[in-house]
């Protein structure tokens, strides 16, 4: 790692100067940056603490405003909040499978979704479209946990956990940089490949996440499923989140299916999300939504298998959220 | 203590060792299996356990030494190269920076047979070819990238199979196939076996590579004091780094001292001397400062070692009544750059059941990658994983029950070399796991035939191994005039807990608390030899030697007793605690009043460990029994529950035994169902050189682990009694786990690890 200076900023204002003024990088929990500089891939002239700012870590509930979560928010924080558990049950869940616990008492909800890809070649030095190279190296190389949706030309699969049950439950992201301050929904936030290899968030220089505001939960009901090849400290090999309403007929209306670990942004399925209206809940017509939350699903090599598995989850998440 | 010499030859990871040893003329009495023990045998917690987890031990890599510098390596970036160049200029320039060294300005010393300690062809990524000694580690790592080197990428193979292949790039003159020809093994007749079996099974498995990945990375600090080399090392090997490196630096052995008080782990990755601790002597007697390096994780991956993997071609014949008549294994594993350890992994195939016609062909050969080392029974979890899945094939296909099929095929003798083992409760291990997993009641009659999405299912798996130890090895007990004993051995404890093995053995022997006694380990100048910590073996080659010193030294303490009490020593007898007179057992004195006779002087023995008994195999045998549920949407196992039942002679600490046997239930689990080193087949190099990519088991994989031992104490080995049991513990785990899977599901998954992706593609989801 090379030598840095660490700055605590006082306000939004300082962060978003002490930013630009050199090569800088800003830290709230610091989970996944100590790991990008450690391996080289972030080498800030500077480093720049948000956690020395007042007023970035709250949880806010408001019936009428619905939840706004604080970018210093950390994971346990969010996956223990009454409120949270209680209307956002997807949200909490998330929260509660990152990492180790470890990881989630430092991680906070704006890191988590500000995440760098875990490519392995990535991050790793090897040949990446996303670092400057020439092709990826995935394309054609050890690809059992690359996307199977969105990909080309970089078949990353976007890491955060978090991000999911947010996109399904139509959250906003709040921005404030050095022009002020600017709030997209989440789903925006991402940039696919095909836009831009290059860059993951649409953040721009001494940009920073304020806060994460959810629409009121008025009745909606959630699940959110992970599925990783190790029960703690593993990145999902595909996640689904559900939101969705029980309407007076005993049917399913509105709402979303959002997957996660097979893309490389958090994939809003958009018909399986339209089919969710006018369901029934019977294992038929969740199966039914499983297949379309994946159909266009073009697997690598090796990774055919995220296709079942992933409807499999979605399937389960159906279930768990009708059930809940 | 009157000694001779003896020709020894024991055990050491299926390695026949043949030394001489001295040995007592008189052997101790041994520990009958009926006499009871008072500390031996007993859940001692460790006597170093507070150290440990309260951050007090001091291990290899927390030692800090005034004005220390510390080196890092650079490491080949390309699997295959000729170094053209190497411009260390900038580097130099970087302050703080004190010197580089290359293969330029160290002397060419051989390393691996055929290459140097700095070697400018490199053979994989990750081969040395540079150190940087600096300041602090921060600015040596620094300089590592300001070190400019023109390498002449040279083309790669890393496919074991392609390795062989005609045209293949050559890693080594001997081309790549190691001695240019398989190692064959062969009793009986295979063809005529197989002509006379009514039922023959043939089919081929794959395991993977698979890391230590131990907590404590490879560290050494190197300190010169005048002509007098100390090295803190983190090592198995403590003697064996002594005896090497004096011999490469050419200094006398008494001016060499390797010191590893505390490790974090080993498991075969550190069983000798390493490049960098060569490095660091060498830096350090240049620059006139201690020198340190530690590895970096990712160098743990690239270059410390690796268990091999393999392909297994296997055929197994029996006889309608379940009798084995013929297996046949072929082999192919990779050693990877060097010569370092073999892919053999035969030995199960040859040993663990009765069979006349046997014959094993094993072929290790050079690929551009990390070069293996031995792993926590080398050769042994892969092949039994092998051996253990078609024999349950050969039973079904019989329509026997695979406990049944075993015990027909039971081996009453060591049938490569015709002679008898010690003791073997495989049987007893056979009833006792299948009582305690359910076996009869809850293992599927008919694979797969669970009912949803979730399925159970129920395996077992058999276990060899060694472990008898052997000598020499010695030990000194040294009774002061307060009481108290201090024992030394030049063995290491790496974690199993040895330190309080020994403190038992001594403390029982001489009838005293565990509280009483001091245990030294780990220090070449300060004790004397002791056997490398591989192979199972350190339990059972120093105990007796520090029970045979326990004894001459409370005989020797005798006479002092007999001073005190004015009367002849033969008068007396003793009993833990203390010497009576036997004409008048009222009249004793304790082994402190005894002891305080001393004054001055102290007792101080040298026991030796005597020979093994001519004629017979020491092993240890066991069984685990998994069971495990299988989701058949996701592909992912879950292990429930592992029943461990094992022969392994005298536990001599039920509580760092069981330590043990999770320990390595956990590796064998990993090895089972995560753990995998990825190559990158394009470029040569390993991509998951971290250690979430590159996945260990966490607390939440980890089963309910049931340990049983079935074996009485083997007083035929060794006095003690006891057997290794740091390998055995990962042996059949996996296998175990692997025929568990089939009983669940019903599909046979051939290849490890079993991950969810290869559970789809076998339910022929995917």
């Amino acid at each position: 790692m090379k030598n840095f200076e660490h700055v605590d900023a006082r306000s939004l204002a300082e962060a978003s100067r002490l930013l630009t003024e050199k090569p800088s990088v800003a830290i709230a929990g610091g989970q996944d940056l100590l790991c990008m500089m450690k391996d080289g891939l972030l080498e800030p002239a500077r480093v720049v603490n948000l956690k020395s700012i007042p007023g970035l870590s709250r949880i806010v509930y408001d019936e009428a405003k619905g939840l706004s979560i604080g970018a210093l928010v950390t994971l346990s924080e969010l996956e223990e909040h009454p409120a949270v558990r209680q209307l956002y049950p997807a949200i909490a869940q998330a929260a509660g499978l990152v990492g180790s616990p470890q990881i989630r008492n430092l991680g906070t909800a704006g890191g988590n979704l500000c995440q760098k890809p875990r490519c392995w070649y990535y991050r790793g030095h090897f040949p990446c479209l996303r670092r400057g190279g020439d092709y990826c190296s995935a394309a054609a190389g050890q690809n059992r946990y690359h996307c199977i949706l969105g990909g080309d030309p970089c078949y990353m699969v976007h890491p955060s956990d978090l991000a999911v049950p947010l996109v399904a439950f139509g959250a906003r992201v709040e921005i404030a940089g050095p022009k002020g301050r600017r709030s997209v929904p989440l789903e925006e936030f991402y940039i696919p490949p095909r836009v831009d290899v290059t860059r993951e968030t649409i953040l721009r220089p001494g940009e920073v996440v304020t806060a994460i505001v959810v629409p009121p939960a008025r009745g909606r009901i959630s699940a959110f499923v992970k599925f990783a090849e190790r029960g703690a400290w593993d990145f999902a090999v595909a996640s689904v989140a559900v939101v969705v309403q029980k309407g007076e007929d005993g049917k399913l209306m509105g709402g979303r299916v959002v997957l996660g670990g097979v893309a490389p942004v958090p994939w809003l399925a958009p018909k399986a999300s339209e089919a969710l209206t006018g369901s029934e809940l019977s294992e038929a017509a969740f199966g039914r939504i499983a297949e379309l939350a994946l159909e266009g699903a073009q697997p690598l090599a090796q990774n055919g298998y995220k296709v079942p598995l992933t409807k499999s989850l979605v399937r389960k998440a159906l279930r768990m959220a009708v059930n809940a | 203590m009157a000694k001779k010499l003896v020709r020894s030859v024991w055990d050491f990871e299926n390695e026949w060792v043949e030394t001489v040893a001295e040995v007592p003329e008189r052997l101790p009495e041994p520990w009958a299996p009926d006499r009871p023990l008072r500390v031996a045998g007993q859940k001692y917690p460790r006597v170093d356990g507070y150290q440990r987890v309260s951050g007090d031990a001091r291990y290899a890599f927390d030692i800090q030494l005034p004005r220390m510098l510390h080196g890092k390596i650079l490491r080949s970036p390309l699997p295959h190269a000729r170094v053209k160049q190497i411009r260390a200029e900038k580097a130099l320039a970087l302050p703080g920076v004190v010197a580089v060294f290359t293969h330029e300005n160290i002397p060419p010393i051989p390393w691996y047979g055929d290459s140097f300690l700095f070697d400018p062809h490199v053979r994989y990524e990750g081969d040395e070819v540079a150190l940087v000694v600096a300041e602090s580690e921060a600015v040596a790592e620094e300089a590592l990238g300001l070190i400019e080197v023109d390498y002449e990428p040279l083309p790669f193979v890393i496919d074991p199979e392609e390795a062989l292949a005609a045209g293949a790039p050559k890693l080594h003159d001997e081309g790549n196939l190691w001695n240019g020809r398989p190692n064959v093994y062969e009793r009986g007749d295979v063809e005529k076996g197989f002509q006379e079996a009514d039922v023959v099974v043939e089919d081929t498995f794959r395991t993977q590579v698979v890391h230590h990945a131990q907590l404590e990375v490879h560290v050494c600090v190197a300190d010169w004091e005048g002509d007098q080399l100390t090295v803190y090392e983190t090592t198995q090997a403590t003697f064996s780094v002594q005896r090497s490196l004096a011999s490469i630096l050419k200094l006398p052995l008494n001016k060499v001292r390797v010191v590893n008080y505390f490790m974090g782990g080993g498991f075969g990755s550190k069983l000798g001397l390493e490049k960098q601790t060569v490095l660091a002597a060498l830096a350090a007697k240049q620059l006139g400062r201690p020198v340190r390096i530690a590895n970096p994780r990712k160098d743990e991956f690239l270059a410390m070692g690796n268990r091999p993997s393999s392909i297994q071609k296997l055929k197994v014949g029996a006889k309608r009544d379940g009798t084995l008549t013929a297996i046949s294994l072929w082999s192919l594993g990779p050693g990877g750059a060097y010569r370092s350890a073999g892919a053999e992994l035969g030995t199960p195939v040859r040993e663990i059941y009765k069979c006349p016609n046997v014959r094993t062909e094993e072929s290790t050969v050079y690929i551009n990658a990390g070069p293996a080392r031995p792993k926590r029974a080398p050769g042994h979890p892969q092949g039994t994983f092998a051996l253990e899945s078609i024999l349950d094939e050969v039973a079904e296909k019989l329509g026997m029950d695979p406990l049944e099929f075993r015990l027909k095929n039971y081996a009453e003798i060591d049938q490569v070399r015709n002679r008898p083992y010690t003791s073997k409760y495989l049987r007893e291990a056979y009833e006792a796991g299948a009582k305690a997993i359910g076996w009869y009641e809850k293992r599927n009659k008919i694979p797969g035939s669970g009912v949803g999405p979730i399925k159970r299912g129920i395996g077992m798996a058999t276990q060899i191994w060694g472990g008898g130890g052997g000598p020499p090895a010695y030990a000194t007990v040294e009774i002061v005039s307060d009481g108290s004993v201090i024992v030394r051995s030049g063995s290491q404890d790496i974690g199993g807990g040895t330190r309080t093995i020994v403190a038992q053995v001594a403390a029982e022997e001489l009838g005293i608390p565990m509280d009483r006694v001091t245990v030294i380990m780990g220090d070449t100048a300060l004790c004397p030899y002791g056997p490398t910590s591989g192979g199972s073996v350190t339990a059972a080659s120093i105990t007796p030697a520090v029970l045979a010193a326990a004894v001459e030294a409370r005989e020797q303490l005798k006479g002092y007793a007999a001073s005190a009490l004015n009367v002849p020593a033969d008068q007396l007898a003793w009993e833990p605690g203390r010497f009576f007179l036997k004409s008048d057992p009222g009249k004793s004195i304790s082994f402190e009043e005894a002891a305080s006779r001393l004054r001055s002087n102290m007792i101080v023995v040298t026991g030796a460990r005597g020979p093994n008994p001519e004629g017979y195999t020491i092993n240890s045998f066991g069984a685990q029994f998994a069971e495990v549920e299988v989701d058949t949407e996701t592909g992912r196992v879950r292990v429930l529950k592992i029943v461990a039942a094992h022969s392994v002679g005298r536990l001599i600490n039920p509580l760092t035994g069981r330590c043990q046997f999770e320990g390595g239930i956990i590796m064998g689990l990993g090895f089972a169902l995560l753990e995998n080193r990825w190559m990158d087949p394009n470029v040569g190099r390993m991509i998951n050189t971290n250690l979430h990519d590159y996945r260990v088991p966490t607390m939440m994989e980890i089963p309910e682990i049931e340990v049983i031992i079935v074996s009485e104490p083997d007083t035929k080995a060794n006095p003690v009694g006891g057997i290794g049991i740091g390998e055995p513990a990962i042996i059949p785990t996996a296998a175990a786990i692997a025929n568990a899977v089939y009983n669940a599901i019903g599909v046979r998954v051939r290849e490890l690890p079993i991950t969810p992706y290869r559970v789809l593609e076998a339910l022929g989801k995917a």
